[in-house]
């Protein structure tokens, strides 16, 4: 085993000083796949007609119980939590959540596929960049140095929003990354890889290179903190799994989570229900990752975003079709947290169109969301490299005083 | 056919009865074997610089090179390897009915299924999908098989699907892999499977304010048929949408059977991409909407470009879809007519070793190169799950992408399966790597073993400079006297960049 370490050492790439100065920032990106109806997580109970246009699958306004778990849990006059969200309360009474309204992108087709594409890869509709936003992202933030570990997405498969990084690596959780043969079986892989010029030259080289560094990781059985108490699914073992890297500090600087199941065109549900178990799992998760990096929140943030809302009004499978705009969550200390970013949403413009994908109208674009983020809290400022030929119009999404 | 089963009948009882009790699957394994399901004695292998094209027309019309295929292959002509296997119903596939067939929960309507676990119904398809795709001999139909599941994409964990799919497997992809694309999309339409993934069957119109459920509408159109860039309106989805409205499926009595309600049909005039269909047209809306997206030029064109994409290459050139458009045109959308344009062309000719295997495809191509035998049970389709492509459990309607871009991060996976199976470290797997070794290295034995001999067998071509200076200084470093050192260099090249081609 020595002579293996020994080895291992000697093909790593870069010194550790690399390592240890990089990823002072980790954004953490959750993908809500299928469309969100996220008006019945962060419930309009204020309006009237949120409730007349879903007569079966709206959320009951709060009460004077502040503990039921059968009606929203109350954020200040207008909106309301999903009671499957109340773990996340304390973060946005903490000012450490915000909400950002009527978030989306000029996509109009109301396809899964092309809305999260082009989200993903942060582009306008019909206007192909080429990567995704967090590759961009990677590759033009100044003065780092890359490492296999810097861009990590929890799946089988790597994610749109990571395409064109310099390196991406996806994985389920990090006692898989090794090779088991001995060491010449290693170098003779090395060989093989490095000699390629052609597709496999690059993800062959940075995978020998994060086996590497996980081996340095391994070994040390992961220990999380104050109790976090993460989901037993793929979706809160992905959570740990960047928690932990985020503590090792391996130069982690983005991550994509996904969630699932959010396409509610059948039986969507109230505070149970199909939905609802998908609030559950999201709540827990995030409350859970939060409490476990109490210690690193200077240094961690996270996005929640979707394709596309879903309409206001329900249909007829006691469901929602595909919609347009949606609420966008940001968790982070430097984010201006503790309420609602945006006007209230305009619940009216859906009796006048019943074709195609209506839904909330979009005050933001979503591309605003994340140009905050990234200028203001993670520090890129080539907002032109990333989403090139988008102008960004101001959120008020972070602090500049924290 | 009757001979044949008549032999191996006989054949099995001979080997049953000279064999204490093993189980089952020990006894298929000896029959399979001693009917030519292994590695024969010698093997003959290209070695040329280039990828030879018949080792290329196997690639792209298989799940990977049996040992001896190429032979087979060699012998005749390109033509007639087509040919047959345009004809899957010729070709006697005994030897992998004898592994696949006893699934019983394959054979049964969507009723029956739901006297079975999902544990049960999901180790069965996946198996069975799994053991076809590595011994059936109809392997461009088993290609077929894939590529649809794929394009009608359905995962067995949303809903019912799971007791639903295997009738689905069986009445719209298999019955349909290599006939008419109207006839797949047809049946596909009111698949109870689709019913369900998509919601079709909570499609309705019971009174004068029920919208309806756009969702298969929109991925019949988007996904399908015509293509996202397709060329139809958001009012084209609604209006298939209320075409479909009214199919429904049993809760009680005869569970999971399809019937149409005509209480729940809209029933008024639909106009679908330019084409009125007159009110009262009822169940049969169903037949004019697939008409009218089957016939559409976007379709046409949507088809022929994601099978060349399939058999070509990631971005096939222009000339060659239109070639293959014409023909869906000109033969109503016939699947082999298709195939053969693409497999005679230039364009397919010209691109050896273009394509990145898929996760699927780079186990069963290992396991094909390694003549396994193995039950696909539960260690092998674990490898499958870790590299996110286990049959069926694709999340979205899109199916698996036919990319290389998204499956780049498997690499590790796919290194660790390769020094696993050569090494017989694959639970439930068997390989017999000397074996393999002494039919290819032929006369000089397993001793003499090198890199240079061994490479061609798995990739279709000599080893280029590097990647024999690679495998030869493994060699030199650990010497390859002993069996597990022989065994990882088989690994070695099972992991090696060109394996992961095609």
């Amino acid at each position: 085993m020595t002579s293996r370490r020994g080895f291992l050492r000697q093909m790593m790439i870069g010194d550790e000083s690399v390592v240890d100065a990089a990823g002072d920032q980790t954004l953490i990106c959750i993908f809500l796949r299928g469309g969100a109806d996220t008006l019945n997580l962060i419930v309009p109970y204020g309006d009237d007609l949120y409730y007349k246009l879903r007569p079966t699958i709206s959320i009951a306004p709060p009460t004077a119980n502040e503990s039921a778990t059968d009606v929203a849990v109350k954020l200040d006059d207008f909106y309301a939590f999903h009671p499957k969200l109340r773990p996340l309360l304390p973060l946005f009474k903490e000012g450490r959540l915000a909400i950002v309204q009527s978030v989306g992108s000029d996509n109009t087709s109301g396809s899964h596929f092309e809305a999260q594409d082009q989200m993903e890869h942060g582009e306008s509709q019909n206007h192909v960049i080429g990567g995704g936003w967090l590759g961009r992202h990677l590759r033009s933030r100044a003065g780092r140095e890359m490492t296999p570990l810097s861009a990590i997405a929890i799946s089988p498969t790597i994610p749109e929003s990571l395409r064109g990084a310099p390196s991406a690596s996806a994985l389920k959780s990090l006692d898989e990354v090794q090779i088991k043969n001995p060491r010449a079986v290693s170098q003779a892989l090395t060989a093989m890889y490095g000699a390629e010029v052609g597709l496999l030259s690059q993800p062959g080289r940075a995978t020998l290179d994060l086996l590497n560094r996980v081996e340095r990781l391994r070994g040390k059985p992961y220990q999380v903190e104050n109790n976090a108490a993460y989901p037993e699914d793929d979706f809160g073992s992905g959570l740990r799994e960047i928690a932990r890297l985020v503590k090792a500090r391996v130069g982690l600087e983005a991550a994509s989570v996904d969630l699932g199941g959010w396409d509610t065109h059948f039986f969507q549900g109230t505070t149970g229900g199909l939905q609802a178990e998908q609030i559950d799992l999201l709540g827990r998760g995030l409350a859970a990752f939060d409490a476990d990096l109490s210690r690193e929140r200077e240094r961690v943030t996270v996005v929640v975003m979707t394709e596309f809302g879903r309409r206001i009004y329900e249909n007829s499978s006691l469901g929602t079709d595909h919609g347009r705009g949606f609420a966008m969550i940001a968790i982070g200390s430097r984010i201006n947290g503790g309420k609602v970013h945006g006007d209230k949403p305009d619940l009216k413009t859906e009796d006048e169109t019943l074709l195609g994908p209506s839904g909330l109208p979009i005050i933001f674009d979503y591309r605003s969301v994340l140009a905050e983020v990234l200028s203001g809290v993670i520090g890129n400022h080539n907002l032109h490299r990333i989403f090139p030929g988008f102008q960004s119009q101001p959120v008020g999404l972070v602090s500049s005083s924290k | 056919m009757n001979s044949a089963r008549r032999r191996w009948l006989k054949a099995a009882a001979a080997v049953g009865a000279s064999l204490p009790f093993s189980g089952c699957e020990r006894l298929i394994s000896r029959t399979a074997k001693e009917f030519g399901q292994t590695i024969p004695d010698h093997i003959a292998v290209a070695d040329g610089a280039e990828i030879s094209p018949a080792f290329h027309l196997l690639s792209r019309t298989s799940y990977g090179i049996w040992p001896g295929d190429l032979d087979r292959v060699k012998k005749g002509s390109h033509e007639a390897w087509i040919e047959a296997q345009l004809a899957p119903e010729k070709i006697d596939d005994t030897l992998c009915e004898l592994r696949a067939r006893r699934f019983e929960t394959l054979h049964h309507d969507p009723g029956t299924c739901y006297e079975y676990k999902k544990p049960v119904l999901r180790e069965e398809i996946t198996r069975h999908t799994l053991l076809r795709a590595v011994y059936s001999q109809r392997q461009l139909f088993e290609v077929m098989v894939g590529f649809w599941t794929d394009h009608l994409n359905i995962n067995l964990e949303k809903g019912d699907c799971i007791y639903l799919k295997p009738a689905d497997d069986r009445t719209v992809i298999r019955a349909h892999a290599l006939g008419k694309f109207q006839d797949l999309i047809r049946a596909s339409a009111t698949s109870p499977a689709m019913l369900v993934y998509l919601d079709g069957k909570e499609n309705k119109k019971a009174n004068s304010n029920d919208i309806p459920n756009e969702n298969y509408a929109r991925e019949l159109l988007e996904l399908h048929t015509l293509g996202i860039h397709g060329g139809y309106t958001q009012q084209d989805v609604y209006e298939v949408a209320r075409c479909l409205t009214g199919w429904r499926l049993r809760t009680k009595w005869r569970k999971g059977t399809v019937y149409f309600d005509p209480a729940l049909h809209d029933d008024g005039e639909k106009t679908v991409l330019g084409t009125r269909i007159q009110s009262g047209g009822g169940e049969k809306d169903v037949d004019r909407v697939v008409e009218i997206v089957c016939h559409h030029p976007s379709t046409a064109r949507f088809i022929a470009t994601k099978l060349a994409q399939k058999f070509v290459i990631e971005n096939p050139p222009a000339s060659l879809v239109d070639r293959v458009a014409k023909v869906f045109t000109a033969t109503g959308g016939d699947i082999k007519a298709m195939l053969r344009e693409i497999l005679h062309s230039d364009e397919f000719k010209a691109a050896r070793g273009a394509k990145f295997k898929r996760p699927f495809h780079f186990i069963a191509s290992a396991l094909r190169a390694m003549g396994a035998d193995t039950h696909a049970h539960k260690p092998l389709i674990e490898y499958l799950l870790r590299m996110g492509q286990a049959p069926f459990e694709h999340p979205t309607p899109d199916g698996y992408p036919d990319e290389a871009a998204p499956w780049l991060g498997t690499l590790l996976w796919r290194w660790n399966f390769a020094l696993a199976l050569a090494a017989n470290e694959v639970p439930s797997v068997a390989v017999e790597p000397l074996k393999l070794i002494e039919a290819i290295d032929g006369n000089s034995g397993p001793e003499a073993i090198s890199p240079a001999k061994l490479l061609p067998h798995f990739i279709g071509r000599a080893g280029a400079e590097t990647e024999l200076k690679s495998l030869n200084e493994f060699a030199a470093s650990v010497g390859l006297a002993a069996n597990e050192r022989k065994a990882e260099m088989v690994g070695l090249i099972l992991a090696s960049p060109a394996f992961q081609r095609y």
